[in-house]
């Protein structure tokens, strides 16, 4: 990074065709680039290692490859959130919460490269995402439950004069998931990479002292690998148990 | 903050989210997790018929051993039978071979005995008679009488 520019440079679009369509800018930027590289490493990581994979017909069969072995675990550890939050039932939203949490995922890991670029990192994306599914939740509420979904904001329980108090906090807080599932996500990728930015820039302004950030940077590069996987797993799970709410209500 | 102030590429971003998203939601819920489902279902009820075939195979060696062990104490029972009837019929035969035998000593002390005795009765007969003889003749010699006209 050269002096004095600002930390959050790196979080600026840049685009890299030109593209309007219908008086609309849909330029393919690094953003896009991105989201491209993401989509093709998680169909090609999940996808190729089954291609060859035989039917397992003998005990030699039973020894899976490397690549398989990995796939298998993103796999199995989806399936068993959602067999965990959800139960039986969540088997059917199964592709969209791993679609959700292996695209996020990657998305924050590949913008720990260097000069790369996290698209998790713009409100505007993380928003989308989390207004997707709430969208999809209240949906799926009411398609499962109809008008009796609008009993999910009565806590079961409770003096009937709590209750004019207590619906429209409950309304609130469900009206504001979109916003603190987006925000969170967004605000840890921001905070993430511009704190590492800032101290990339303390190693050149110090010269021989520089080894110090440059120490601190290596641990907090390990930290922000441990976030971005923390923030998908956040956002997985939370769709899970939003999920469940709209099937299950209370 | 580029992510507030570039508002003309949220149209951009908005869009090519959507593309992304869609395609790797599609290819993954039709394509790749069936297949990865498939294959995992497959190879867990391989891995079961084998268990429940291994289940079968230690029921069917725990029957095998305990034909085994009851064939087993049949013959070991069989053999002390076996055993036990030789030594009863050992037992026999040397006791009837022993009594056997005493009762052929018995009989050949009796007939030694009643020979010994009959030989006793003719040597003393014999004696009697040659006492008696020669008394006869001593008798007629001193008193010459004929010897036929004695008696004794």
């Amino acid at each position: 990074m050269a002096k004095g520019e600002s930390p959050l440079k790196q979080f600026e679009i840049q685009s890299i065709v030109d593209i309007n369509f219908l008086g609309f800018d849909i330029s393919f930027t690094n953003s896009a680039l991105w989201m491209t590289i993401t989509t093709a490493f998680i169909l090609i990581f999940f996808t190729v290692p089954f291609l060859k994979a035989k039917k397992t017909n003998s005990l030699s069969d039973l020894y899976p490859t490397r690549m398989q072995v990995a796939a298998e675990l993103g796999f199995n550890f989806i399936n068993s959130l959602l067999a965990d939050t959800v139960g039986k039932e969540g088997k059917k939203y199964f592709p969209l919460v791993f679609t959700l949490f292996m695209f996020i995922l990657f998305g924050n890991l590949f913008g720990m490269i260097p000069y790369s670029f996290t698209f998790t990192s713009h409100i505007i994306v993380t928003l989308a995402l989390a207004m997707g599914v709430f969208i999809f939740v209240t949906v799926l509420g009411f398609v499962k439950h109809g008008v009796k979904f609008f009993s999910f904001f009565v806590i079961p329980g409770l003096p009937v004069y709590m209750l004019p108090l207590l619906i429209p906090i409950e309304i609130i807080s469900y009206l504001s998931r979109p916003i603190s599932l987006s925000v969170r996500l967004f605000a840890n990728m921001l905070a993430g990479h511009t704190l590492l930015k800032v101290f990339a820039g303390f190693v050149s302004a110090l010269g021989f002292f520089g080894i110090l950030p440059l120490v601190f940077i290596i641990a907090l590069t390990g930290l922000e690998i441990l976030i971005a996987f923390l923030q998908a797993y956040v956002f997985a799970i939370l769709t899970c148990l939003y999920i469940n709410d709209a099937l299950h209500l209370h | 903050m580029p992510q507030l102030e570039q508002v003309e590429f949220f149209i951009s971003q908005l869009f090519w989210l959507g593309v992304f998203f869609v395609i790797l939601f599609t290819v993954l819920t039709y394509i790749t997790l069936p297949k990865i489902r498939a294959f995992l279902n497959q190879r867990d009820n391989f891995v079961k018929s084998h268990i429940s075939r291994q289940d079968e195979l230690i029921k069917k060696a725990e029957s095998i051993i305990e034909n085994y062990e009851g064939k087993l104490t049949e013959a070991k029972n069989q053999a002390s039978q076996i055993i036990n009837d030789a030594k009863d019929k050992a037992l026999k035969e040397s006791e009837d071979l022993i009594k056997a035998t005493e009762e052929k000593i018995q009989l050949e002390i009796k007939q030694t005995e009643e020979r010994v005795s009959k030989e006793k009765d003719n040597a003393i007969s014999e004696l009697n008679d040659q006492l008696k003889d020669s008394a006869t003749n001593f008798l007629s010699k001193i008193t010459n009488i004929e010897k036929s006209n004695i008696n004794l």
